[in-house]
């Protein structure tokens, strides 16, 4: 288990990294972190001609906030995210999938960056990102742009980026302070991907719902929005009765695919479970 | 074959200088190049932990890391866990509460309980169990493992 | 304090806690040739032809050699046994003319690194045609279906059968029948360490040694010897510390057999390093059996006969020495466990199939037969209205019915079952624990309580052997004690130790028995050339078998060094006491002499030593249990399902186990919670999934899953320790145990949970996958 022999590149700006991976034409592959892209190299499942290091370029390491939202540098490592005063206010939901987020020793390597540009459906930083609603700023040849969440995932482990584009930035809307969050997961042990989870915030206008947020991780080949199990608590309100319906409904919107460890039976089952969960949950820690 | 790169790596206080091709793991380097073999190879995919080290004061996994990103980084093995001549109180501790069987799992462990130390000083039996979850033992069922880091946190405190 | 029973942390731990234990892949030697194998991509194929051209170009390559070209320097491992209804077949170091699973080593190539090998392995050429995969049992014993060893002539490796009694008339006449069929799935052990094993060929002296992370240094060496035309003496096999073994390395493996053949063939060091595909791929795996079980009892709860036929999946190869029998054997000579069972029945079969090789792993068979005898049982006392508890007492073998001669043959010379089960069920509180679970279940709550009580045969003899019918003597072990002129002590074993702690509980034993101290007393084990023969360690035998040779070995030297002490001292011999390295005349401890004066006079020439002594101060003896003794336990688990996510959650588990006098409380205690560990993983995760194309599908510790830290609660341990009253020392072995008895008690225990869905476990592991079907279904015919 040895990876195959590459070139390999640790550029000074996100500029030269771009200019490499045109070089190399889709043939090289950007190395963040690594606790994703390592296994595929030393499996031999990844063969790229190339990598491209992220590590070495300044100042790809940062969480500011400003204008309603918390900017992420891509290299900021999760371990970084776990213990930021920033995050704990301004994205506390994004605090606690940290949590969830591999080991100890995972997180301190792992990237935002990166875990959301390997797109693993069961990860849950795309979780986070797909039920805040963010986006990320990708880097290329023609300069940046911005992706929204809605437009990045494409399907298992692939995203709208370009080959020879970098994600550099991960932008989220800062969540209300009164919001409620939940982030429920299950998984087979500790650490393990998600077989499925769920992120919710839910902001509270009295018993009425000013808004939900809901999406999935595991649930399909894509994080899912649950824009109409949303919908439903935003008109019937926070009802135990309502997050029942929503719950049913977030199982209707998922088209879970079958694997070794869960069936999607299995997987649509634990959606509304889950999604029941973490409404609850996420309900009781608004504050009204 | 790619071009050699050159490393120059600082290994429990002592500075070393390597060539090695690009896509050589680090625990490689280490156990082959540096003579290390403290640190053990069970997984090379991120699972195991059993080759768990301190990077710059942080556990990683070193089977998921190339040599050349530790170009200029400050590594902890096991082989540099004592202290002026003395088993460090996690060594003491694991010990203590037969923390160890077949010994395999157990610098992974060590470095990682190491860390978890550092950020949580006064851990829950819960928050060790989640803390050394990183790392997989075979032997001991772990009973001996929390014990002990419960133990050296005690005594580090 | 004596020392056998003194807590004495371990000797070993001083290397390992320091990065500096000695495992075979931090072994180098100069101008080493590092291994890749190239392996089976099909589970059936035959080999049509290798073209190893460019990978011969590489730089820093230096052979591909293919089974072919290999075959005159190493004869197949061939795995022969004295079993009726046993079919014996090859296993060559590297495939010749077909391939029987993914993951066959087909082709070796040597390099400057593993690296390049690996590269090297990727541009050989090898075209196959595929065979039919023969992917399931019943596949494989259907009229017509492909064969997996044309020369066996069938699939079915072997058959056998253990009968008591009438079983059939037993059933006729019971007041109640439980039956059903229980399926257990392929398992792996999963040693941290991955096999390993590095050969170095002295032209000089014409000799070859061989380091490899193995159970059974021994064992190899005389298997070796054969198949490589050596002499035994020309051969040294060293298993240096080895990380972890469970059974799995208790195999002569293809890999080690290649290694040193390479060895000898290219004149260099040739290592091999197995990495984690290799290790889920190519090591023997276990269980994979389907067991069709009725229980008959009678009105008053006794039970009435037990009827069983196994089927196991032993997969592509018979492995050495343990033939394809070792598992599904042990499941049918088990299942009637600690009870009494006047009438039984047990059959089983072997069958071959496109996959790894089936082989030893930790409790070998009994956490089948336990897991299926004890379901039964929890069923007939929900059936009969019986407490699960207060049935087993009915029906576990009490003191005064031993020594007792199981339906099978084996002979349970003494045991604390009834004791075991009734202490359980005292440390548990198991009242509390049924009022705390009739709480949980008014507030919807599913908690669930599951018993297991088995017994294991321990430090097997000759009579009986660790595998049956297999043709070779697992029953002894020596221990050779020199005492040299400096007074300190080398005890030397056949045994190898694996993580189980031997260079302290040996030494424990010797010091105690020599009257030396503890820190003068040095073990080596696992070295075939500084150690009497033996075979290894494996099968909980250790402590008992090593522990008597050392017993004897000990006491011979002592009378000796107390007959010189004696002569020197003027005294006879029985005036003196031997401990703690002196021996001191009773009543007068200033006339003393160390064991240091009295080795420098036993080497100091005859003019020291009593009239006709023989100079030295050294002995060795050998072992033999003859029959091996009983080991039992009882096993409680108290598990929280969430119907909804599926999730088990193990709440308590208490093992109250008798392995007889005990030699180190630590250890034993680190070995039945370790052991219980790898049980939840059974009960719960590890799993090991075949494609129906003979694909590995759970090829990572990613998808075969290991449990960790999170999974695994305290667990509390009580000892009773009856000493064994048939082996030297009284020890029991206690090295498997905790496996055997924990994955029934967790399906016990879920069973339990969701008895008022009426859920019944069948299948092992419970994954939340199965639950969830089970659950549905459950919920559907309440409907």
């Amino acid at each position: 288990m040895k990876p195959v022999s590459f070139d390999y590149h640790a550029p000074a700006s996100l500029e030269a990294a771009v200019a490499l991976l045109q070089r190399y034409g889709g043939e090289a592959k950007v190395l963040a972190g690594g606790q994703s892209l390592m296994p595929l190299l030393n499996f031999r499942l990844s063969r790229p001609a190339a990598l491209v290091d992220l590590g070495r370029i300044p100042g790809l390491a940062y969480i500011e906030e400003g204008d309603g939202q918390v900017r992420l540098g891509a290299m900021t490592r999760q371990r970084t995210i776990e213990f930021s005063p920033v995050v704990a206010r301004r994205l506390p939901l994004l605090g606690e999938a940290t949590k969830w987020v591999g080991h100890l020793p995972i997180r301190t390597r792992g990237t935002i960056g990166g875990s959301i540009a390997h797109a693993d459906p069961s990860a849950e930083y795309p979780a986070v990102l797909t039920a805040l609603g963010g986006a990320v700023v990708a880097r290329g040849p023609k300069g940046e742009r911005v992706v929204q969440a809605k437009d990045l995932f494409v399907t298992y482990l692939t995203t709208s980026l370009e080959p020879d584009e970098v994600l550099a930035e991960v932008r989220l809307p800062a969540m209300d302070p009164a919001a409620g969050f939940a982030l429920e997961e299950f998984a087979r042990r500790r650490g393990d991907f998600a077989i499925v989870a769920i992120a919710a915030m839910v902001v509270r206008d009295g018993a009425r719902c000013a808004q939900a947020r809901l999406a999935t991780a595991g649930a399909g080949p894509v994080p899912v929005r649950l824009s109409a199990a949303e919908e439903i608590l935003e008109r019937d309100g926070l009802t135990d009765a309502a997050i029942a319906a929503a719950a049913r409904r977030a199982a209707e919107l998922v088209s879970p695919d079958s694997d070794l460890h869960a069936s999607a039976d299995y997987r649509r089952h634990l959606t509304e479970v889950l999604t029941r969960r973490a409404l609850t949950r996420a309900i009781r820690g608004a504050r009204v | 074959m790619s071009d050699p790169v050159t490393v120059r790596v600082t290994v429990n206080g002592v500075a070393h200088t390597g060539r090695c091709e690009p896509r050589k793991l680090l625990v490689d380097f280490l156990r082959e190049d540096l003579g290390l073999t403290g640190t053990h190879v069970g997984c090379e995919h991120g699972v195991c932990g059993a080759c768990t080290i301190l990077f710059n004061g942080e556990a990683a996994r070193s089977c998921i890391m190339l040599a050349v990103q530790a170009d200029g980084a400050e590594l902890l093995t096991i082989e540099g866990l004592m202290q002026d001549g003395r088993l460090h109180p996690l060594q003491e501790a694991f010990r203590e509460h037969h923390g160890l069987q077949c010994g395999f799992c157990t610098p992974g462990m060590l470095l990682t309980a190491l860390d978890l130390l550092r950020t949580n000083p006064s851990p829950t039996e819960d928050e060790i169990r989640e803390g050394v979850s990183a790392v997989l033992c075979r032997c001991t069922g772990y009973h001996g493992i929390i014990k002990a880091v419960e133990a050296a946190a005690q005594k580090m405190r | 304090m004596t020392l056998i029973g003194a807590p004495v942390r371990r000797v070993e731990d001083g290397r390992l806690l320091r990065g500096q234990g000695r495992y075979v892949g931090d072994l180098t030697l100069p101008r080493t040739l590092h291994v890749a194998f190239l392996r089976s991509p099909y589970a059936h194929a035959r080999i049509v032809s290798i073209d190893s051209r460019r990978a011969r170009e590489l730089p820093d390559v230096s052979a591909c050699v293919t089974g072919d070209e290999l075959a005159p320097h190493a004869r197949p491992l061939r795995s022969e046994s004295r079993m009726t209804g046993y079919r014996a077949t090859e296993f060559p170091p590297l495939a010749r003319g077909k391939v029987r699973f993914a993951g066959e080593a087909v082709v070796a190539v040597l390099a400057e690194s593993r690296y390049v090998a690996e590269d090297a392995v990727e541009v050989i050429q090898v075209r196959y045609d595929t065979l039919p995969v023969v992917a399931t049992p019943e596949a494989a014993m259907a009229a017509g279906a492909e064969l997996v060893h044309d020369a066996a002539g069938s699939n079915v490796l072997l058959s056998r059968a253990f009968v008591q009694g009438d079983a059939d008339a037993a059933m006729k006449t019971a007041a109640l029948i439980v039956a059903d069929r229980f399926r257990v799935h392929r398992h792996a052990g999963v040693t941290l360490e991955n096999r390993a094993c590095l050969a170095h060929w002295n032209a000089g002296t014409a000799e070859l040694t061989l380091w490899s992370s193995t159970q059974v240094p021994g064992l190899l060496r005389e298997a070796l010897a054969d198949l490589l035309d050596l002499p035994v003496h020309r051969l040294r096999v060293v298993a240096p510390d080895v990380g972890g073994g469970f059974g799995v390395k208790s195999a002569l493996y293809p890999e080690e057999v290649a290694v040193c053949a390479l060895a000898r063939l290219t004149g260099r060091p040739v290592k091999w390093v197995g990495d984690r595909r290799e290790d889920l791929l190519t090591s023997t795996q276990a269980w994979d059996e389907t067991i069709d079980a009725e229980l008959a009892l009678n009105a008053d709860g006794t039970i009435a006969g037990l009827r069983a036929r196994a089927v196991a999946d032993v997969g592509a190869y018979s492995i050495y020495p343990w033939t394809a029998s070792i598992e599904v054997i042990q499941v049918i000579s088990f299942l009637p466990g600690p009870y009494r069972v006047p009438h039984y029945r047990g059959e089983g079969w072997g069958v071959a199939t496109n996959k790894a090789p089936m082989g030893p792993y930790r409790g070998v068979g009994r956490p089948v037969s336990t897991f299926v005898t004890e379901a039964l049982v929890d069923r007939a006392a929900r059936r009969l209205g019986i407490d699960p508890v207060e049935l087993r007492l009915r029906n576990l073998l009490r003191p005064d019915e031993l020594p007792y001669r199981s339906p099978s043959g084996l002979v349970w010379d003494s045991g604390s079952f009834v004791e075991s089960l009734e202490r359980a069920h005292e440390v548990l509180d198991y009242a509390r624990v049924r009022a705390e679970q009739r709480r949980a279940r008014d507030a919807g709550r599913y908690v669930g309580v599951g018993v297991a009580s088995y017994v294991e045969l321990t430090g097997v003899g000759s009579a009986i052997s660790a595998s049956p019918g297999a043709a070779i003597n697992t029953g002894t072990e020596g221990a050779t004690i020199r005492v040299d002129p400096g007074g300190t002590v080398t005890a030397s074993f056949g045994l190898a130790c694996h993580g189980q702690g031997h260079e302290t509980t040996l030494a424990q034993v010797v010091a105690e028995e020599l009257g030396a101290r503890l820190e003068a007393v040095r073990v080596i084990h696992g070295d075939t050339a500084a150690s009497p023969s033996g075979t290894g360690t494996y099968a909980s035998r250790s402590a008992v078998i090593g522990g008597g040779a050392a017993i004897l070995a000990a006491r011979a030297l002592k009378t000796k060094a107390l007959a010189i002490a004696a002569h020197l001292l003027e005294v006879s011999a029985g005036d003196l006491t031997l401990a703690d390295g002196r021996a001191t005349v009773r009543g007068a401890p200033d006339r003393a002499l160390t064991l240091r004066a009295i080795a420098q006079a036993a080497y100091g020439g005859a003019k020291r030593l009593p009239n006709g002594m023989e100079p030295g101060l050294e002995a060795t003896r050998f072992y033999d249990p003859y029959f091996g003794t009983a080991s039992n336990a009882t096993h409680v688990a108290v598990v929280e399902v969430d119907p909804e996510t599926c999730a088990v959650t193990v709440r308590r588990f208490v093992v109250v186990e008798d392995c007889g006098r005990i030699i180190n409380p630590l250890i034993v205690e680190g070995q039945a919670i370790g052991a219980v560990a790898q049980g939840i993983g059974a009960a719960l995760l590890e799993e090991i999934v075949y494609g129906e194309d003979g694909q590995l599908l759970t090829g990572s510790l990613m998808d075969y899953l290991v449990p960790t830290a999170a999974e695994v609660p305290a667990i509390e341990v009580v000892h009773l320790e009856r000493p064994s009253p048939t082996t030297l020392g009284g020890f029991k072995g206690v090295g498997e145990g905790g496996t055997i008895g924990a994955p029934a008690a967790i399906a016990n225990a879920i069973a339990d949970a969701l008895a008022p869905l009426g859920v019944e476990i069948t299948e092992l592991p419970v994954t939340p996958e199965r639950l969830f079907r089970l659950i549905a279904r459950a919920r559907q015919t309440e409907r």
